[in-house]
């Protein structure tokens, strides 16, 4: 590619970046920090650590946060070190389904645990009919536990992208660097804590941070159980009195400054490349055969946990199914009124048109900003690529809450980007949002993309003629197209998915995407809990196609894509 | 240092057989060499010894005991692996370190060996450099170190000189025979370079295809190589098929009709072929001269198809009448030949060729 033509694509990449990345970001600072009098003030945010109700919302998002951490390493290390050590009946297989719960939404599946756990839930129904509770005096599992319900339903969304850095880690380790402990008279115990574990510290990091930072800052989970003392929530609840209030930005202002200084710290010590293990494996890994008992105990492992992470949403599916679900361990009968009724209900069908037009039309977005990203940092020698790849990465690490918030910021009324409010259709808001928001997933399936096919491939082409642009273009394009269509799915599934952004910015029923038409329809009486779960499965269905598709295509690589 | 005992050992690799009845011992304090093509099992049988695998059949011994059960980590050898395998999160001193603390050493002791056994391998002052800072000459060394730090029963090797470059390697090869002699160590090397085996070693196996077919001192194998695999692996050399005129010949010596006239050689001693066998000639480029060799009917007229200067050596294809196209190794020359059509005549000391099994 010509000079000219790379560096078009990296100034209007640095322009598009600036408007839509770090001007929000800054709106929402901004109205943080700046006092009535459009001086600088830090009262706003000292308020914040000073008034107890915010306190402890951010102390329970920490809390929530730690502990979802900690249960999907727990969970999640376990699964990585078997799959990739022992071989046992159905291991390829589970290696796939273990991933299956990252493309279920999480608040989908908190309206089947809270219809599973709920007093009149099917746990109760089926402890009471085992006898092992009194029916009198039925256990409120979410009364009191609700946070430990968010945290069970984050972990249960939140292992796989551990298990994803953990295996691919585990995998690329040198096995010769585990062999020359033994040499050296060391255990297979202690091997695995002085050699293997800080050699794969890194990819296990990686992984870390972003399921810390995702629900440290997650929204729809606590919304859905009505959970309201939590920073995210409580940050949406103050939506609708914008106006005047700073506070929410102030709050938003806190959250980004924890979360950044959270993804910098994991950077900072665990990211530095150069200690991790291996670039030149000599052996290569052997799985080991367990003997039958042991190879059934990793399988039957593999599958309660899968089966457990997909507990609640086949909840949703019953519910969505279920004529009347109350008081019993699995619903008497089974119907498809809901459905029926979905497609004569207003909110669903205009709110599944609208999310794939929202989707549709950020994904191209998104694919044609990431693949220009990817070319420009993968193939060109332009001074600052690095830092354009870099920046591409960062909303990772920014919660979607304070880009929603941001934007809200940027186009109020007499500010530069109000005019993108299209009066109150937020089509164009939620388009940019949600293609920023995903840019990251498409960023880093494109770059695979361009590192595997040799330059030289191009080269050839225009030394026999083709000019640099239609080399690009009838060589590398088609070469790396799997990747790209795997990327754009999965910006495309996840954009179906997004609850922050839908929430703030998608104000009027007739612009809402399915996410907060579910929201809308849980929180309304007599059936709308089934067709929030009808329209969650829905949901459910137009992931797992794309996330199937993605996979087929990528193949093993689909892991890299969640690596922070 | 023990006496390394191999008993018909046997693996198999999903179906495939890569060691093939294995018989093989190993004396205390010897160097010993694994020498082979790629995919033939020498690192394979290594990795045996050292504990990595387990076999389907056959036995290990060090010594009087048999460790083809025991787990690598309790079998007490040194390893140097080809990739180095030094650990990226610990730095020079730590990784040599490593292997006395499993052994639970005291602090002082741990201290004092392993700044001894760097100052051995020239590392002294840089224990608490990080991996990636070495060089590869370097981290080939702290393997090294980490190796003999323990003080292991027996060194193995395995192509540790493959990464480093042409005179780095020709170095290491000197430092690394010096280094094993003065500890008297038994040690296994497996290698795929001959010279490497050939200047280096005490004794070498010749494997190819799970199987050793030779084990001898480096001179015995170059000169008296027990198959058609083994004359070619270890060197360069002609063949030329035959047929024996006699059973048997004064001093040895046979004759074998070829299809350039008849051939005098010798077997390596160890067999004898029946009169009118099949056999075939080994004769290496270096033993053929254009001088005359006294008493001797190995005579080959022919003309110069090809020159090649080499500097020390050069080397000359030449077509022989009637027959097959040899090879010519001349070496410090004076004044090179060129091709053409003039006949010239080589020659060979009967000791030269080799009469090998068809």
């Amino acid at each position: 590619m010509s000079k000219t033509l790379s560096l078009l694509i990296f100034l209007g990449m640095t322009a598009f970046f600036a408007c839509f990345f770090a001007y929000p970001i800054w709106a929402a600072l901004e109205s943080a920090f700046q006092g009535p009098d459009h001086k600088f003030t830090l009262d706003y945010v000292s308020e914040v650590f000073l008034n107890e109700l915010y306190r402890e919302g951010l102390w329970n998002s920490f809390i929530i946060a730690v502990w979802t951490t900690l249960g999907a390493l727990c969970l999640a290390l376990p699964l990585a070190v078997c799959y990739v050590r022992f071989a046992f009946p159905g291991r390829a297989l589970l290696n796939s389904l273990v991933l299956m719960p990252m493309i279920l939404p999480p608040f989908v599946g908190a309206i089947g645990i809270k219809t599973m756990l709920g007093q009149a839930g099917a746990l109760n129904s089926l402890l009471i009919n085992l006898g092992l509770m009194d029916a009198m005096h039925p256990t409120d599992w979410l009364g009191q536990h609700r946070m430990l319900g968010i945290i069970v339903m984050e972990v249960l969304h939140l292992y796989p992208i551990i298990y994803l850095n953990a295996a691919a880690a585990l995998s690329n380790l040198d096995p010769a660097l585990e062999e020359a402990a033994a040499n050296m008279g060391c255990n297979a115990w202690s091997r695995f804590w002085r050699i293997t574990l800080p050699l794969i510290m890194p990819g296990v990091f990686a992984g870390g941070t972003i399921v810390f930072v995702w629900s440290s800052t997650e929204m729809g989970v606590p919304l859905l159980f009505d959970y309201d003392r939590v920073t995210a929530v409580q940050i949406f609840r103050s939506i609708n009195d914008l106006s005047g209030n700073p506070f929410p930005y102030a709050l938003v202002a806190v959250m980004l400054v924890f979360s950044t200084l959270f993804y910098l710290t994991g950077k900072l010590f665990f990211g530095s490349s150069s200690s991790s293990g291996g670039e030149r494996a000599t052996t290569g890994r052997e799985t080991i055969a367990l003997p039958a008992s042991l190879g059934w105990v990793c399988t039957a492992f593999f599958a309660g946990v899968t089966i457990l992470a997909v507990l609640p949403h086949l909840g949703v599916v019953l519910l969505s199914f279920s004529k009347d679900w109350y008081g019993t361990a699995i619903p008497h009968s089974l119907t498809l009124a809901h459905y029926r009724n979905a497609l004569g209900h207003e909110l669903t069908l205009s709110s599944i048109a609208n999310s794939l037009k929202y989707s549709t039309l950020a994904m191209l977005v998104a694919l044609v900003l990431g693949t220009g990203v990817a070319y420009v940092s993968v193939r060109t020698r332009i001074w600052g690529r690095q830092i354009l790849d870099a920046m591409a990465m960062l909303p990772l690490a920014v919660p979607g809450i304070v880009m929603a918030f941001g934007y809200l910021a940027m186009t109020r009324e007499g500010q530069p980007f109000h005019w993108l409010m299209l009066g109150e259709d937020p089509l164009l808001l939620l388009v940019i949002a949600y293609a920023v928001r995903r840019l990251p997933y498409v960023v880093r399936s494109a770059a695979a993309g361009f590192q595997q096919v040799s330059p030289t491939l191009e080269e050839a082409a225009q030394n026999l003629g083709a000019r640099p642009e239609k080399a690009l273009w009838r060589i590398t394009l088609p070469l790396v197209a799997p990747n790209l269509v795997a990327g754009a799915l999965l910006a495309f599934s996840f954009a179906m998915l997004e609850v922050s952004d839908s929430m703030i910015l998608a104000q009027q029923a007739t612009y809402f995407p399915i996410t907060k038409a579910i929201y809308s329809l849980v929180l309304s009486l007599g059936s709308g809990p089934n067709l929030a779960s009808e329209l969650g499965v829905w949901a459910m269905i137009f992931l797992a196609v794309t996330i199937l598709g993605a996979g087929v295509i990528l193949g093993k690589k689909l892991g890299a894509l969640f690596r922070g | 240092m023990v006496t390394i005992t191999i008993q018909e050992l046997t693996k198999r690799f999903s179906g495939s057989v890569v060691l093939s009845s294995v018989n093989l011992q190993i004396d205390a304090g010897e160097l010993f060499f694994l020498l082979g093509p790629s995919g033939c099992g020498k690192t394979t049988l290594l990795r045996h010894i050292a504990g990595f695998y387990a076999p389907d059949a056959g036995k290990i011994w060090f010594d009087d005991e048999d460790v083809t059960r025991l787990p690598a980590h309790k079998r007490g050898t040194g390893m140097m692996f080809q990739s180095y395998a030094l650990w990226p999160h610990l730095n020079v001193a730590q990784n040599v370190a490593f292997g006395l603390e499993e052994r639970k050493r005291p602090r002082r002791e741990i201290e004092h060996r392993v700044s001894e056994a760097l100052e051995q391998v020239k590392l002294d002052g840089l224990g608490s450099r990080k991996i990636q800072q070495l060089s590869g000459g370097q981290q080939q060394r702290v393997a090294l170190a980490r190796a003999l730090v323990i003080r292991p029963k027996c060194l193995l090797l395995d192509e540790p000189l493959s990464n480093l470059d042409a005179k780095l390697r020709l170095e290491m090869r000197t430092e690394i025979r010096h280094i094993v002699k003065q500890h008297g160590l038994t040690a296994i090397y497996v290698t795929h370079d001959r010279d490497e085996a050939l200047s280096m070693a005490d004794r070498m196996a010749i494997m190819d295809a799970g199987k050793l077919v030779q084990v001898d001192a480096p001179p015995d194998i170059y000169r008296n190589p027990a198959t058609r695999m083994v004359a070619e692996f270890i060197g360069e050399t002609n063949f030329i098929e035959g047929r024996t005129l006699r059973a048997s010949s004064r001093e040895g010596f046979l004759d074998v009709e070829t299809p350039f006239g008849v051939l005098r050689g010798r077997t390596d001693g160890t067999w004898q072929p029946a009169s009118g066998q099949p056999v075939l000639l080994s004769i290496r480029p270096e033993a053929l001269t254009f001088g005359s060799v006294l008493d001797s009917p190995n005579r080959f007229p022919g003309h110069i198809i090809d020159t090649t200067y080499l500097g020390a050596s050069v080397q000359y294809l030449i077509q022989v009448s009637g027959g097959p196209l040899i090879k010519v190794c001349e070496t410090n020359p004076q004044d090179i030949r060129v091709p053409g059509e003039e006949e010239v005549r080589v020659m060979a000391a009967m000791g030269d060729v080799v009469i090998l099994r068809k």
